[in-house]
């Protein structure tokens, strides 16, 4: 099929288009310089055209995500998804499979990354990618509290280390390293968490940084497309922002060595947000979002996400256990945490961001402070799904961001006066420009992900994700501004059209994207020798039923690492 | 006032969900386009002529109100008033589950019994059974922690287990027999059971109060005694005017699973055992 998209103005910032007036050709499910006559014409006058989005922090399946599901049938009820052709489905905060994937698609988006997977319960996240349609999908394995990984730290083995790693992300269909709350919830195991950077991890006797560093060097090791995507300790507690600051410092000196993708940085910081919390106690908690966005501008090592607060009924859930029993105590709302063997844990407790709370209106504004004082090129648009907020919520967000005037309205009458009395959210008139939107939503998370080869822009030779959104580049009223990310015009994977006027009219299912780094075999033989004695002392499963099978994707897309030098 | 009546004339096997004939949305409605409606039935939809005769009357007594009538009601007709604001609906027969559920104002009445889930989440309004109910009058949606908050369901019959479960605000009267766990996790309102109670009465309940004129055959021991009591006036909130009860009772507060409860639980010392 050849299309041709025509006079739409183009925003594609890897390739440096600003808002042009351009035509895009498709075929075969790719850019092309031109297309024959036979091409179907797509008049994009007065609209304007970007990439697909790719969100790389988001909980969309697998354990938890389903625990949500499980202990939230109140959430389901709230929003029933029944429209003619597609399959059913339910969930505000944490909705059905095919509800995600069609709620995704109708936003333009076409790449999405689970930010979360217990190793263990691999294969139920990946049964559940099968069920989600539109967009491609990756994994991120957990890493920052599994047995091995601070066994072999602890030894300094840091190639025994990287073998295990390349095993895992291959046995689980992998594609990164994901870090959480770093020894803390295998602390929560004995009833204990780490706060500071370099507090001991019970038994184990080293400490988060040893964690975090050690996995940062095995990345670059590895040269995996990603670097280590890092939740680090303290999440959610006023004064953490010296915490965070300190994480991020410590992997300063390691240099980005990726064997595939494009990406600068070695570090990764998810859901900022949380992690930029000045002061004691919440009674004199302060913004720290312009002294983080600060040295995030200032350092080239790091990128972050922020995982913006959207101030709805949600349902929080993550790895760091220990953080969520915390939140229980706080809101006495219902709790579910999930010890995942010796590799990870997690808890699930929903969570109201009322507006009116003084709380919540202060976490609102620090991620605007983020967005609002940090480079575009820095930062990336999450709600860390559903965390945060849903993902839904995205084009409320860009609104804010395009809008002074919208921004304006939450703070003079929708949110409580902490937002603007402790933070610099009133200080500046910025308004993101249409291009930077397409940077935070697409180049800079295609990039960070080492995946803007071919997705993440509109140069030749790329997928042909296409997202396009009937709106003024100038337009300031945020409903309209959020009802146009909202239901996208057109989408496009890879070169079919998959959404009109918001709907999806095309059912696909897309790619799994894993890493498959190849390492020594003598190195692979030694680990395999040191794991097969775990597996059958500490394992409910034997190691042979451990690996993900070829069956469990619609369509594999692996990327090939050549790691055998390590030895 | 407007009258429309409803005399079920099929033999249905899957149920049937009525939620659309409510008295607001039949106002404006003609004969013809009420017997059009589409109304679900399993994976498919049945028309109301398919389901029933209707019949509408009309009169000029000045009288907005706007009746809707069930004629031959079963368990099979589910949702019958769900999220009702105004007007009012009689069943002659028995009404399915959830009947009344999020309600917001208005009267229903069934002359009959009732399947689970009366009045789920109900936020105003009236509801009368005159026969039974089955479980989780009154209670809220599986899941939620934010309960019926609001209006008054009066059953006339016997009811099943978990009534009132997380109800906030309102009043749930049960003339006969109730099972177990009446105002489980109850944060508010008042239940007044006047048959016998089989058991576990405010278990994990933090506010709100429980009044059980008949015997309760075992209390939960996580209640703590405070005394006779002559006609108490419940308090429910500082400001609440409190309502006023005749009798005597022996008072207990609970339930202590929880930390500083202020549930109230009142057993009529005629029918109970004084058991501190
Ligand atoms: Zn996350």
């Amino acid at each position: 099929m050849e299309y041709i998209i025509k006079n739409g103005t183009v925003y594609d910032p890897t390739n440096k288009v600003d808002g042009e007036k351009m035509d895009i050709c498709v075929k075969d499910g790719r850019i092309v310089e031109s297309v024959s006559n036979n091409a179907t014409v797509l008049d994009a006058n007065n609209k304007i055209v970007m990439p697909g989005g790719v969100d790389s922090h988001s909980h969309i399946a697998g354990a938890k995500v389903n625990t949500g599901r499980t202990l939230r049938p109140e959430d389901s009820k709230k929003d029933i998804w029944n429209r003619e052709g597609l399959r059913k489905g339910s969930g505000f905060s944490v909705p059905s499979t095919y509800k995600t994937g069609y709620q995704y698609s109708g936003m333009g988006y076409t790449t999405v990354i689970e930010a979360a997977m217990p190793p263990l319960i691999a294969r139920h996240t990946h049964e559940e990618f099968i069920d989600l349609p539109q967009i491609d999908k990756a994994a991120m394995p957990l890493f920052g509290n599994n047995w091995m990984v601070l066994e072999y730290l602890k030894a300094g083995d840091l190639n025994m280390c990287a073998a295990y790693v390349a095993w895992l992300l291959k046995a689980t269909r992998g594609f990164a390293i994901k870090i959480v709350n770093p020894g803390g919830t295998e602390a929560w195991g004995w009833g204990k968490n780490v706060h500071g950077l370099d507090d001991e991890i019970p038994y184990f006797g080293i400490t988060p940084r040893d964690i975090v560093r050690g996995l940062a060097q095995v990345n670059e090791m590895l040269g995996l497309p990603h670097s280590i995507h890092v939740h680090p300790n303290n999440l959610g507690h006023p004064g953490n922002w010296e915490t965070t600051l300190e994480t991020m410092e410590c992997v300063k000196d390691i240099k980005a060595k990726p064997k595939f993708g494009k990406r600068d940085t070695v570090y990764y910081n998810t859901h900022l947000q949380f992690h930029s919390y000045g002061g004691t106690s919440w009674k004199d908690c302060v913004s720290k979002g312009v002294e983080m966005a600060e040295y995030v501008n200032k350092n080239d090592h790091l990128m972050v996400d922020i995982g913006q607060i959207t101030l709805d009924e949600t349902t929080t859930m993550t790895a760091d256990g220990p953080m969520e029993y915390d939140l229980h105590m706080t809101n006495g709302l219902k709790w579910a945490n999930c010890d995942v063997e010796l590799e990870t844990g997690s808890g699930v407790v929903p969570f109201i961001y009322s507006p009116k709370g003084p709380v919540y209106s202060l976490q609102w504004a620090i991620g605007l402070d983020l967005f609002l004082h940090a480079n575009s090129d820095k930062v990336i648009l999450t709600t860390d799904h559903p965390n945060a907020g849903p993902f839904i919520r995205y084009p409320r967000v860009i609104a804010w961001l395009i809008s002074e005037e919208y921004r304006k309205d939450w703070i003079e009458n929708r949110v409580h006066k902490w937002a603007a009395q402790k933070s610099h959210i009133t200080d500046t008139d910025r308004e993101y420009t249409m291009y930077e939107i397409a940077k935070i939503t697409r180049a800079n998370t295609s990039k960070v992900l080492g995946l803007s080869d071919d997705r993440g822009h509109l140069g030749l030779g790329a997928r042909a994700d296409i997202a396009i959104y009937d709106i003024d580049p100038e337009e300031k009223n945020g409903k309209k501004i959020e009802k146009a990310f909202l239901e996208a015009s057109y989408a496009f994977k890879d070169g079919e059209i998959v959404v009109k006027d918001g709907n999806v009219v095309k059912e696909v299912f897309g790619n799994t994207i894993y890493v498959d780094a190849k390492i020594n075999e003598e190195l692979e033989a030694e680990l395999m020798k040191d794991l097969t004695v775990r597996f059958k002392k500490y394992y409910s499963v034997n190691i042979e039923n451990y690996p993900v099978q070829e069956a469990y994707a619609n369509q594999w897309e692996p990327i090939n690492i050549d790691a055998t030098e390590i030895k | 006032m407007k009258e429309v009546i409803f005399t079920v004339n099929a033999e249905i096997d899957v149920p049937v969900e009525l939620d659309s004939l409510l008295p607001k949305n039949l106002q404006d409605m003609g004969i013809e386009e009420i017997k059009k409606i589409q109304l679900p039935q399993g994976n498919k939809k049945i028309s109301v002529d398919e389901l029933c005769d209707v019949v509408v009357n009309e009169n000029d007594d000045g009288d907005a109100t706007l009746k809707v009538i069930i004629n031959g009601s079963s368990m099979k007709l589910k949702r019958i008033g769900e999220k009702m604001d105004g007007g009012e609906i009689i069943v002659n027969g028995d009404a399915g589950m959830y009947v009344g559920a999020e309600m917001k104002s208005g009267k229903i009445t069934v002359n009959g019994n009732a399947e689970c889930w009366v009045g789920q989440n109900l936020k105003g309004g009236e509801i009368v059974i005159n026969g039974n109910a089955k479980d989780y009058v009154g209670s809220a949606y599986r899941g939620d922690w934010r309960g019926m908050n609001g209006g008054k369901i009066t059953i006339n019959g016997n009811v099943g287990t978990e009534i009132g479960e997380y109800m906030k605000k309102g009043l749930i009267v049960i003339n006969g027999n109730c099972k177990i766990m009446p105002g489980v996790h109850q944060n508010g309102g008042i239940i007044m059971l006047n048959g016998e109670v089989e058991g576990r009465a405010g278990g994990e309940m933090l506010k709100g109060a429980i009044v059980i004129n008949g015997p309760l055959k075992s209390k939960l021991p996580s209640f703590e005694y405070e005394g006779i009591v002559e006609d108490p006036l419940i308090k429910l909130t500082k400001k609440d005017e409190g309502t006023q009860i005749k009798g005597a009772y022996y008072k207990y507060i609970g339930d202590f699973v929880n930390n500083k409860p202020k549930g109230q639980l009142y057993l009529s010392v005629e029918h109970n055992d004084p058991v501190y």
